[in-house]
């Protein structure tokens, strides 16, 4: 696996909260299948206490490409959106590539995906990968310290 | 720096937020259309001649003389093509009769459709909410009014209500006994024919243009986003209709187009564009040019790190724009995130290294082997579909001197490169 930084959801909003949540961004967050549940529970949570803010979540499986408008439109409410790859779309993955201005318009984007699905949209997706702001992959907050007290 | 983030009178609250802030909102790569002018560093010369005037004024000075020009500038995804379009628009605007109509086509339809007369349609919409806004209280000509009803119904169409007793999906008006028989001319089109729709979208653009084309107005549509296509023959089928329609009329074109045109053994570029720019993804050596240590400066980076910082960001982004704006803006949030004020050797070090983890990440053994060729032997065969992938995913930079194209390894890439076994 390419030794990307690690990070847990704390550090990741934390970068969001240095840049400002107006500020358009688009991480790629690479994390273990079976860990994906937990991480979008620490992100949505990190999202609301560090920013108190909602967590926009949407999950690539359930968007509809006629409706992507939809995804890309801005939320004041919930200016981070969360896609979770869980699985590989070609035709989804072709437009966001395309779409990718229009993608991190409303703020800020984080994209979580395992390290298979990761590598292929990194190799599918030139534009998409050239507006990343990074790469890093991510844990549950367990895996760095155990459960918090 | 100290910043008042309590409301209890006198306290005053360290937040770092506050300082690194601003920064990263100047750095941010994805972000250049809300840069303020003065953020902006316009090359001086072209990129690819010391010799010649930079992109920018090239163009302008062309679609100032030469009504109706189609120009096309090239480059790889984040080689600043966007702020070169930006500065041709600002340099446009010397004028008080130029209409400059700058659109991103991903704005205004699904890019993964190909629509022949989108470009025109756009064109269009921008073209009379110009005439709208200017007009004020002033009623616009009928005809003018007339086209525009005619062209948002073939831009975004319309709902026909119809009696649903008389509707039978299966009724075929041109009679359900004939089939059509294509029987081809003699005489092949150089340029294939324009589709019905497309001729009745740039009817509609010209009559909606007539009042400023009967002025005499110096009108110019700056098309960005169609780069993102990335294969010629996409841009080609999605674009060439409308570039067709617009010869020959007084509108002028300045299009950004894929990268792969330049390597593409069809004659496109040179049938529709006069002139044709390159920007490499490279846009200055980093190791004799001061424009990218310029860039960092402008955008405030001397109040953050050393000279020497500046100079190995620039060496790694490999002159990349995106690149560069990307190392910077890493090796602040390493700093922010360990607590310091200033960014040392360590944080860019750290944000050196992660911009190579994401060029080395999905390169398979072939990748491997062709950026070792090019590493040892400086061979990188442009032709192979694998090294132009390698090429547009910008793991290999094109680079222009003393009048010769050639090839490198991105830097950052080229740092953490595994060693063969």
């Amino acid at each position: 696996m390419t030794d990307f930084s690690a990070t847990i959801a704390f550090g990741l909003i934390r970068r969001l909260a240095a840049a400002g949540t107006d500020t358009p961004s688009l991480y790629l967050l690479i994390s273990d299948t079976g860990a994906t549940r937990a991480i979008e529970a620490d992100i949505a949570a990190e999202v609301q206490l560090q920013l108190g803010l909602g967590l926009r979540s949407l999950v690539a499986a359930e968007m509809r490409l006629d409706r992507l408008e939809e995804a890309f439109k801005r939320d004041p409410d919930r200016p981070v959106t969360l896609i979770t790859l869980d699985h590989w779309l070609p035709k989804l993955v072709t437009a966001l590539d395309r779409n990718v201005v229009s993608l991190t318009r409303g703020g800020a984007v984080l994209l979580l995906a395992n390290q298979a699905i990761a590598e292929r949209l990194l190799s599918a997706a030139p534009n998409l990968r050239n507006r990343l702001s990074d790469v890093l992959a991510i844990r549950p907050d367990e895996a760095f310290g155990g459960p918090m007290a | 720096m100290q910043t008042a983030t309590d409301s209890k009178p006198g306290a005053v609250v360290f937040d770092r937020r506050q300082v690194y802030r601003p920064f990263l909102e100047r750095l941010n790569p994805i972000g250049s259309q809300n840069l303020l002018p003065d953020e902006i560093v316009a090359p001086d010369h072209d990129p690819r001649d010391t010799g010649e005037p930079p992109i920018h004024v090239a163009f302008a000075n062309t679609a100032e003389l030469t009504r109706g020009s189609q120009m096309a500038l090239v480059g790889g995804i984040g080689s600043g093509k966007t702020t070169e379009l930006l500065l041709t628009q600002k340099e446009l605007s010397r004028h008080s009769d130029a209409v400059n109509i700058f659109v991103d086509m991903a704005d205004y339809t699904d890019l993964s459709e190909i629509s022949p007369g989108a470009i025109l349609a756009t064109a269009g919409i921008q073209l009379y909410r110009r005439l709208l806004k200017k007009a004020g209280s002033k009623k616009l000509p009928d005809a003018v009014g007339t086209a525009w009803a005619k062209l948002r119904e073939l831009a975004f169409g319309k709902t026909k209500w119809i009696d649903p007793e008389a509707f039978d999906p299966h009724d075929d008006e041109s009679g359900a006994d004939l089939v059509p028989v294509e029987v081809p001319g003699v005489m092949k089109l150089r340029f294939p024919a324009l589709r019905g729709q497309v001729v009745e979208i740039l009817g509609q653009l010209l009559t909606i243009a007539s009042p400023l084309l009967e002025d005499e107005a110096q009108l110019t549509l700056l098309v960005d986003g169609l780069d993102r296509l990335i294969r010629p023959e996409l841009f080609r089928e999605f674009a060439e209709q409308d570039l067709q329609a617009l010869r020959g009329t007084k509108i002028s074109v300045i299009i950004v187009a894929p990268l792969l045109f330049l390597y593409d053994k069809s004659r496109f570029l040179q049938d529709y564009f006069d002139p044709v720019k390159h920007i490499p993804a490279a846009a200055a050596d980093p190791r004799t040019s001061t424009f990218l240590r310029q860039i960092l400066e402008r955008r405030g980076a001397l109040d953050f790190m050393d000279r020497a910082e500046i100079a190995t960001i620039a060496k790694y982004s490999g002159g990349a724009l995106r690149d560069l704006l990307t190392l910077a803006r890493s090796s602040a949030e390493y700093a922010y995130r360990d607590a310091e004020d200033r960014i040392g050797r360590g944080h860019v070090n750290a944000a050196i290294k992660q911009l190579g983890n994401r060029y080395l990440v999905g390169l398979g053994n072939t990748h491997r082997r062709l950026l070792r060729r090019l590493i040892g032997h400086g061979e990188f065969p442009i032709e192979n579909s694998t090294a132009r992938e390698l090429l547009v995913n910008r793991q290999v930079l094109e680079y222009f001197k003393g009048g010769v194209d050639y090839f490198a390894v991105h830097p950052a890439l080229t740092r953490i490169l595994p060693k063969p076994a």
